[in-house]
């Protein structure tokens, strides 16, 4: 059952003096129940303003939202059953950790025991039993943050949302942190939306991600499916560190398929077989697409594409080989170390079914083959 | 809440209007009385139509104060004047003074740095009747009594620490690493200071400007006790409006606009200054 | 052509000791990144070699000539900043050019040919406040590099940019800095961009330099575990341990089984010991067997292209381990065991935190 509808919604900010914003177009998401969803996107893409529109902090401009069955888009926030984590994490100054922590379960008249246990258990969680009778003022910015992840989560809510919920924690602990907040969340079965700018942090939390840009929903699908499956030319360029390799080809017809030809150094045999109708009309009616390759699936060392040698970095557990090919400049990922320094010429494999092929308005035309 | 009933918006336009009327109903009724005559002013029930006389201001402009009981010399064009010279020098001076030590104080921690801040704003706390007294006993040692000297420098107990505290939070508010990106560009400090902090802080000490140059200009106290009369600024030379057969409401009014007038235009010119950019944007954030 | 050497400079504010006693030296050309967590010192260095504030102790030479008590401009030294600290009141041209003493038409050719290296061309006319913070990056870099200083002091400049920007840069960066012959002293808090980047690493915990060497070697050989908490996202799997040494051979019981860890150096067991071992380094399956740790999985999360499993050992201890995506990974749940090589073993003084073993090659400052 979906948990949480939004439909057809749209946010317009007008102030006067300006023109109007429109930050949110025509957005339209189903939540499951027990779901984690990242909003995704770059700053102004609309993320924030849809996380406030279902908490209650912003009306809608057009467009209903309803959570478990309850139309909840005219009501307070206070009446939604929302429970929220705030980004500039909103602290209460004059009480001490602890008390934040039990504000909204003590106001719902929970007894004593139950929320001194509650407390303790999510404190742990969040590793923050020994600063529990300190005051916000007393603690770090990331300890801050985990409280106010604490104070968001032991509350009972239909709903969890989370703004940007570990941009400030330590990276030692944030990685073991995104594990059990995750394993918490599933054990329990709550629903949670969270907002972030970072795509590990969405991939390491979500089932499921929405990218936004310009305040259109360019694709919600899970992580596998957003890397192997981008909806169109944003989603493939936004999504994956370091970013697809993209680049100009030429279409013409070969035998018993196409051929892709990027200059006069590479080109690219596509079987016909491969492709259903739509995409092999599609190919045969431009003559120039964008073809994309992650950085992950080009080898190093083998293959027919020779690069000049930009940069050559190690970073402990991978390489990033950067080359340059005629001024054509193609990054390729590989776990172990590359020989190779700046200067050198080395080769690198391109294998066409590893290519994302798009049309010239960005829309998909052929998905790579998974592998 | 952007989406408000239409009822709340009547209300809202209701309620503005009210407020406006509030406060500009005295300024209003003051511009309409300076065209009037006392007797046109003194009628009751008052009316808001008349016809309008420029008696009042040829009295102020040539002198001549007719009353019932004759005429009288009054000097209040000397005053006006005396006001704007007397106003001018001190924030001019005050800036001059304030806006260095202001950028010392936002910039430098130095022993007893806070305590002497302090105590120049404390001048602000003392009632100027307290400091008068001795003030007066000392000008007249000093020979400072009834000079333009003397009472400009009484004047930078008002505008010195109004300049001083609102300047050095505009320059606290200046990342000291725009200074220090500066410097390193092969810029000396000197250059820093006059090319970098004073254009950023410019909003903020023009705002300070302004200010203390409406507390100086509306200044009574000083100048009663410190000047004679060719010295007065508008404020006392007022007082010679009220005469022996009765206050002259008419001239009365049509002073206060002319006195008004400057520190009105000040603030207009003034304005788009201190309202821009703040914010802007150099510096992440 | 100018080294800059910093001599066991120290610094002191209150109690707390951002700098004690700091010793390093940058080649002409050398590209040398201070990495650290934060409030370990730092930006404190930075501002000490412009000359922001003075070193209570020690000195600071550029070119062999000591700037203590120099005053920032006479230095000779370009600073980036984290908040890239542009002039609001100049455009992007007058904010590159006010680094220059220089005529006119020099001054035009200078900041069009350091612009168009940084490809800012078409924004020059453009107020700080008008840019993106990807064009107010390269605006404060331009200015840093447009007087040829001998020392460049880079604080985090990557630190406001996007993600994919900071891709970009990080590729681009050290090129461009190698085009002159400035010794480069880059302060990062992010582990990656200082590996991308530095020719060596100075690794400053607390005030001090920890260790200083090649991204490769500080990587393979933290000298402490304090360094090897810092390199690695995620980051490095710890466990107590009392490791005894058997034919020339260590071996420790961890969360129940006997793992070897390598040879051993001497005939001396090293006592109460950290292991460390990297999320990358270790091997999952379903499959028990001899020097396999049983675990159970917690959750899974993706990362980096990489699957990250939270693991909970048979004695509680919570791991991590980083796995290729096209591995087997098994469910939430399920039951698994651990294994790694043992030369992927690091063992690290319990007391001291230092690390020990027969790969140990300390490089201290």
């Amino acid at each position: 059952m979906d948990m949480l509808e939004l439909r057809g919604i749209d946010k317009v900010y007008r102030s006067r003096g300006n023109a109007p914003v429109h930050a949110v177009r025509a957005l339209d998401m189903a939540v499951e129940k027990g779901e984690i969803v990242a909003l995704l996107g770059s700053s102004g893409c609309g993320k924030t303003s849809t996380l406030r529109m279902i908490a209650g902090f912003e009306d809608v401009s057009a467009g209903s939202i309803a959570l478990g069955g309850r139309r909840i888009h005219e009501l307070p926030p206070a009446r939604r059953k929302v429970a929220m984590a705030f980004e500039g994490y909103s602290l209460y100054p004059p009480l001490t950790v602890r008390e934040n922590i039990a504000f909204a379960l003590k106001s719902a008249q929970l007894p004593r025991a139950e929320v001194t246990r509650r407390v303790d258990e999510i404190a742990r969680l969040v590793e923050i039993e020994d600063i529990l009778d300190s005051y916000p003022r007393a603690i770090s910015g990331g300890q801050q943050q985990r409280v106010s992840l604490a104070r968001a989560l032991v509350r009972d809510a239909d709903l969890y949302l989370l703004d940007e919920p570990m941009g400030q924690l330590e990276p030692q602990l944030r990685a073991v942190l995104r594990g059990r907040i995750k394993s918490l969340l599933a054990e329990r079965g709550m629903t949670a939306i969270f907002v972030t700018h970072d795509q590990t942090e969405a991939s390491a939390l979500a089932d499921r991600i929405a990218v936004m840009e310009g305040g259109v929903l360019q694709q919600f699908a899970s992580e596998k499916e957003l890397k192997g499956r981008p909806a169109n030319l944003f989603v493939a360029s936004f999504i994956g560190e370091p970013p697809m390799n993209l680049l100009d080809a030429g279409v013409t017809r070969s035998d018993g398929g196409f051929r892709l030809s990027v200059g006069t150094d590479m080109a690219f045999d596509v079987n016909g077989a491969g492709l259903d109708s739509e995409a092999a009309s599609a190919l045969a009616g431009t003559p120039q697409v964008r073809i994309g390759i992650r950085p992950q699936k080009i080898a190093v060392g083998t293959g027919d594409v020779r690069v000049k040698v930009v940069s050559n970095q190690w970073l402990g557990d991978q390489s990033h080989v950067a080359g340059d090919c005629n001024g054509r400049m193609l990054i390729a990922v590989t776990p172990g170390r590359v020989a190779a320094r700046p200067g050198d010429i080395v080769p690198f494999a391109l294998e066409p079914r590893h290519l994302h092929i798009f049309g010239n308005d960005g829309t998909c035309i052929r998905h790579a083959e998974v592998s | 809440m952007e989406h408000s009933s239409l009822a709340g918006r009547i209300f809202r336009g209701v309620a503005l209007t009210l407020i406006l009327i509030f406060f500009m109903f005295p300024i209003v009724w003051i511009f309409l009385m300076s065209f009037q005559t006392n007797e046109q002013i003194l009628r009751i029930p008052p009316r808001i139509l008349f016809e309008p006389t420029f008696a009042n201001y040829e009295a102020l402009i040539s002198g001549q104060l007719r009353t019932a009981a004759g005429n009288l010399q009054i000097s209040f064009m000397r005053n006006l004047f005396n006001s704007v010279v007397l106003s001018s020098a001190a924030v001019l001076l005050a800036l001059l003074l304030g806006v260095p030590a202001a950028y010392a104080f936002a910039r430098f921690k130095f022993r007893l740095g806070e305590s002497i801040a302090f105590t120049l704003l404390s001048f602000r706390f003392a009632p100027p009747l307290l400091v008068l007294l001795p003030l007066s006993l000392y000008y007249q040692e000093l020979g400072l009594n009834d000079t333009y000297f003397g009472i400009v420098w009484v004047y930078q107990l008002i505008a010195l620490p109004l300049i001083l505290w609102i300047v050095r939070g505009y320059f606290e508010d200046i990342s000291p690493d725009i200074e220090h990106a500066y410097r390193l560009a092969g810029h000396s400090w000197r250059e820093a200071f006059t090319r970098i902090a004073v254009p950023l802080a410019g909003p903020g000490i023009a705002a300070a400007g302004l200010l203390s140059f409406i507390f100086c200009w509306n200044n009574f106290v000083f100048a009663l006790i410190l000047a004679s009369a060719d010295k007065q600024p508008v404020t006392v030379g007022a007082l010679a409006f009220v005469t022996a057969s009765g206050i002259q409401y008419g001239q009365i009014a049509a002073a206060i606009v002319l006195s008004v007038t400057p520190t009105l235009l000040l603030a207009l010119y003034a304005q788009r200054y201190l309202v821009e950019g703040l914010s802007l944007g150099a510096v992440k954030g | 052509m100018a080294r800059l050497e910093i001599n066991a400079v120290s610094k002191a504010f209150g109690a707390a000791r951002p700098a004690d006693g700091l010793s390093l030296a940058v080649e002409p050309g050398e590209i040398v990144a201070v990495f650290g967590p934060s409030g370990s010192g730092k930006t404190v260095l930075l501002r000490m070699i412009a000359g922001m504030f003075e070193p209570d102790d020690g000195d600071i030479l550029v070119g062999g000539r000591s700037v203590v008590g120099a005053p920032p401009e006479r230095r000779g030294i370009g600073m980036a900043f984290q908040n890239f600290a542009l002039f609001p009141h100049m455009t992007a041209r007058d904010n590159i050019a006010s680094g220059l003493r220089a005529s006119g038409s020099e001054v035009a050719s200078r900041v069009a040919a350091i612009s168009k290296l940084l490809k800012i061309e078409h924004v020059l006319g453009h107020a700080p406040r008008e840019l993106s913070n990807g064009q107010k990056q390269r605006t404060a870099l331009a200015r840093a590099l447009i007087g040829n200083p001998d020392v460049l002091l880079l604080d985090d400049p990557l630190r406001n940019v996007d993600a994919k920007l900071r891709y970009e840069m990080r590729l681009e960066l050290p090129n461009l800095l190698r085009r002159g012959t400035a010794a480069v002293l880059y302060v990062t808090q992010d582990y990656r961009e200082a590996m991308a980047i530095a020719d060596r690493l100075a690794v400053l915990i607390d005030g001090r330099f920890a260790q200083v060497a090649t991204p490769a070697d500080i990587y393979a050989q933290p000298a402490s575990v304090a360094i090897a908490r810092l390199f690695g996202d995620p980051t490095i799997n710890l466990a107590e341990v009392s490791p005894v040494a058997e034919h020339g051979m260590l071996s420790a019981m961890v969360a129940g089984a006997r793992m070897r860890l390598g040879a051993a150096d001497g005939a001396a067991s090293p006592g109460s010991c950290w292991l460390g071992v990297r999320p990358e380094d270790l091997a999952v399956s379903s499959a028990s067997g001899d020097g396999a740790i049983p675990a159970r999985i917690l959750a899974i999360t993706p990362m980096h292209e990489k699957a990250v499993l939270l693991l909970r050992l048979a004695d509680g201890t919570e791991w991590l381990a980083a796995l290729p995506p096209d591995a087997p990974q098994g469910a939430a749940d399920d039951s698994v065991f651990v294994r790694f090589a043992s030369d992927a073993a690091m063992l690290f003084d319990r007391a001291t935190g230092l690390r020990i073993g027969p790969t140990h090659r300390l490089k201290a400052a």
